[in-house]
């Protein structure tokens, strides 16, 4: 793993226009995303994660649309393509896996199909025979034996499909995965093999991940580092060892006491306070203050910048802003 | 390959999934409490209606508007003729051979009491006597006139010579006549001489086949019903898609227009068109085919919304299918199953339209064999003539109930929320 950035997110902010209002489902998120990394997205259901994670792709339709920012592909801007030229990119750099593998694939067409037609879009000039002999060889790889490559999406189970949807994104060897949710709807021991099957498919192919999830026990298996979103902004990104063991910010402290642990020892779970807020008219100055057990009164006014307060780590929170902290003490 | 076993705890399941289209077909259950057998007679129906009206001429012995025999035949009847009926050995041939002189006694005729030979005798009688004694020949026709009550006595009697001749149905005397050898017909008595009859389902009111008549008219529904449904189809299907994956204003629109078109009750709108346009063949399919595009635009459009909304379309997507590609290879082979079951009941809808509008003299143009017009030219003779209406009409409720049994049942198999496990 480089420190090379391969996909650079600059102030991306992604709304829904409803009749109710505009909706900032991301705002102002800035991150990288390194080579060859793992990089866990968390954050609770309605946070924005998965509008993130298709806004990546410019995979969003309205009434979602981006409002502003950059997407820094291995430094083309994405969002200054045209529609054609983000189709090429999609499926051949950068490919995704969905939540429901049950739903995601088309019925009506064999397995075989999905992969040489992924092929054939891209590479239009492939015979039919080496599309065919490519996907083979490569469902091998992923445990999918051959014959099973002639049936329909519905005789197969939910680890089989999640596998056929990565095997459509390393069809083409896309460079970057972004996985939403890829294990929600299945059982713990095939969440476990499919885990480790990324993790290997990192190692063969050099893929880099996007692993967009709400359960931090995945995130803390596999990710290398852990980006956390709360109420559409970027709250805290960081290793994944130095933030679980070394949190700043509250959000993520509260997150983290309140995942079930065997070291609990009869206490009773942590409960984070409150309610997530309503993003139609979210609370000014810091999104978490109305929760946030250190709420400050600048927390009240401001919106925190993420600053660096480790070792790559970085938190956006006014409790590791040395002038914030003086002027509240002052106050 | 170890690895991937390991991975694979299916194999064995494999087999399961090993089941074929007869299997499948088997599986399909209840059809409103009907069985599977319910889609194989259909089907057998709707092949059947097809090939009569591929092949009408192998199956109908008479064309479509020749006319065979009497009028008003009811099936399987024959027309009375009344013939003059003598032993072998008598040298009369018509009536009017029987003619005697004044004096001389009265020839004896047989009759069947009350029947139309009997009239028929004492008429034409009446009528020779009257040329006679106006023509001064001497001559007289005064035949003793004995009446019968049974077929069999009378042939006895004219056998025996207790008769001279009787007057009897020419149908009824060939079933008997290998049994009286000494007895042979003259002519017949009023000149009618067609006996052609026996007729499956009757003649109608100038003398034509009905069964013929029936077969010829299955090539018109049949016709009509396909072609009209072929071109709904092809109108509808592309506007739906395009409605339901574009959206947005030309959605609006073309639903607008769609539903105006729906909500006019279905006849009456054909009617308009046709009354437009005039009767013929084309404009009948055409008039049926714009009244069920909207069928097919409903249906088409709402499964595209429904399909364009799944996971796999957003897959598709996210592995760089462009728009065309969504919409050729991902919604339109998800919209087609339901399409190809509309179309079977749409076909059953078509002929009872194209029916109707005949029925109603807007149809086709009167000279062409078809259901709707011979029940129309058939009401007229209810209560004397009930073969008129009811072939056509047992005709159109069959095929209307085979294409529509095979669509409902087509359904059963082939939606998995209604099928039973």
């Amino acid at each position: 793993m480089s420190q090379e950035p391969l996909f650079s997110i600059r102030n991306l902010t992604v709304e829904y226009v409803t009749r109710a209002g505009v909706v900032k489902a991301a705002e102002d998120i800035s991150f990288d995303i390194r080579r060859q990394e793992i990089l866990g997205l968390v954050g609770e259901s309605g946070c924005g994660k998965s509008t993130l994670g298709k806004a990546l792709m410019r995979l969003h339709r309205p009434p979602a649309r981006i409002a502003g920012g950059q997407l820094l592909f291995e430094g083309r801007d994405l969002m200054k393509l045209s529609e054609e030229q983000m189709c090429s990119i999609r499926g051949a750099e950068i490919g995704m896996v969905f939540q429901d593998p049950m739903t995601s694939l088309n019925p009506v067409q064999r397995i075989i199909e999905h992969l040489t037609e992924t092929i054939h879009a891209h590479e239009p000039e492939t015979t039919d025979e080496e599309a065919r002999a490519r996907a083979a060889a490569l469902a091998e790889k992923l445990g999918i034996r051959a014959e099973r490559l002639k049936e329909y999406p519905h005789q197969m189970s939910g680890g089989m499909r999640q596998r056929v949807m990565i095997s459509l994104a390393l069809a083409l060897r896309a460079k970057l995965v972004i996985a939403d949710e890829p294990t929600t709807s299945l059982d713990v021991i095939v969440e476990a093999k499919f885990l480790d099957l990324l993790r290997e498919l990192r190692q063969e192919f050099g893929l880099t991940i996007l692993l967009i999830t709400h359960n931090i026990g995945v995130v803390a298996e596999v990710a290398d580092r852990v980006a956390v979103m709360y109420a559409a902004r970027l709250v805290e990104i960081g290793d994944v060892n130095e933030i679980f063991a070394n949190s700043k910010h509250p959000y993520t402290q509260g997150l983290l006491r309140s995942v079930p642990n065997i070291e609990l020892d009869g206490e009773p779970l942590y409960k984070m306070e409150g309610m997530p807020p309503n993003l139609l008219h979210p609370p000014a100055g810091c999104r978490f203050h109305p929760r946030c057990p250190f709420a400050m009164e600048i927390c009240r006014r401001e919106t925190p910048a993420l600053e660096t307060v480790g070792p790559d780590h970085q938190a956006a929170c006014w409790l590791y802003h040395p002038a914030a902290a003086k002027s509240e003490q002052h106050g | 390959m170890p690895a991937s076993d390991q991975n694979n705890p299916e194999i064995w399941q494999d087999e399961l999934q090993h089941v074929g289209f007869v299997r499948r077909l088997l599986m399909a259950r209840k059809w409103y409490g009907a069985d599977w057998w319910f889609v194989a007679i259909s089907a057998v129906m709707v092949l059947g209606f097809i090939f009569v009206a591929l092949f009408p001429d192998l199956i109908a012995p008479y064309g479509p508007d020749e006319i065979v025999g009497t009028s008003f035949l009811a099936p399987g009847a024959y027309p009375v003729v009344p013939v003059l009926l003598v032993r072998t050995d008598s040298t009369a041939q018509a009536l009017m051979d029987l003619a005697v002189p004044e004096n001389a006694e009265r020839p004896a005729i047989g009759v069947i009491m009350g029947g139309p030979t009997a009239t028929a005798l004492r008429e034409h009688a009446q009528e020779i006597d009257e040329q006679l004694t106006s023509g001064k020949t001497g001559l007289r026709l005064r035949p003793r006139i004995e009446r019968y009550a049974s077929l069999e006595e009378l042939l006895n009697d004219v056998s025996s010579g207790k008769l001279q001749a009787g007057v009897v149905d020419l149908h009824e005397f060939e079933k008997l006549a290998s049994r009286y050898p000494q007895l042979r017909t003259g002519d017949s008595i009023t000149g009618e001489t067609a006996a052609a009859g026996g007729f499956l389902m009757g003649t109608n009111e100038i003398g034509q086949d009905v069964f013929s008549r029936l077969i010829w008219g299955t090539r018109v529904a049949i016709l009509v019903g396909f072609t009209s449904s072929i071109l709904s189809l092809l109108a509808g299907l592309p506007l739906g898609l395009m409605a339901g994956y574009l959206g947005g204003t030309f959605d609006r629109l073309l639903s607008l227009v769609m539903d105006s078109l729906y909500a006019f009750p279905g006849l009456i709108l054909a009617i308009a068109v046709t009354a437009v346009l005039g009767p013929s063949m084309y404009n009948v399919i055409l008039a049926i085919a714009v009244l069920y595009v909207p069928t097919y635009y409903r249906i088409v459009r709402g499964q595209t919304l429904a399909v364009k909304e799944e996971v796999y379309i957003e897959a598709a997507r996210s592995i760089g299918a462009t728009r065309r590609e969504i919409l050729w290879r991902y919604i339109y082979p998800n919209v087609i199953p339901s399409v190809a079951i509309i179309f079977s009941v749409n076909v059953a809808d078509a002929i009872l339209t194209g029916a109707g509008l005949s029925f109603l003299g807007l149809g086709m143009p009167p000279t062409i064999a078809d259901w709707g017009i011979d029940l129309a030219r058939g009401q007229r003779f209810i209560q004397t003539a009930w073969w008129l209406i009811t072939y056509p009409g047992l005709a159109i409720m069959l095929v209307v109930l085979a294409f529509t049994m095979m669509g409902e049942g087509l359904m059963e198999i082939y939606n998995p929320k209604l099928r039973e496990r």
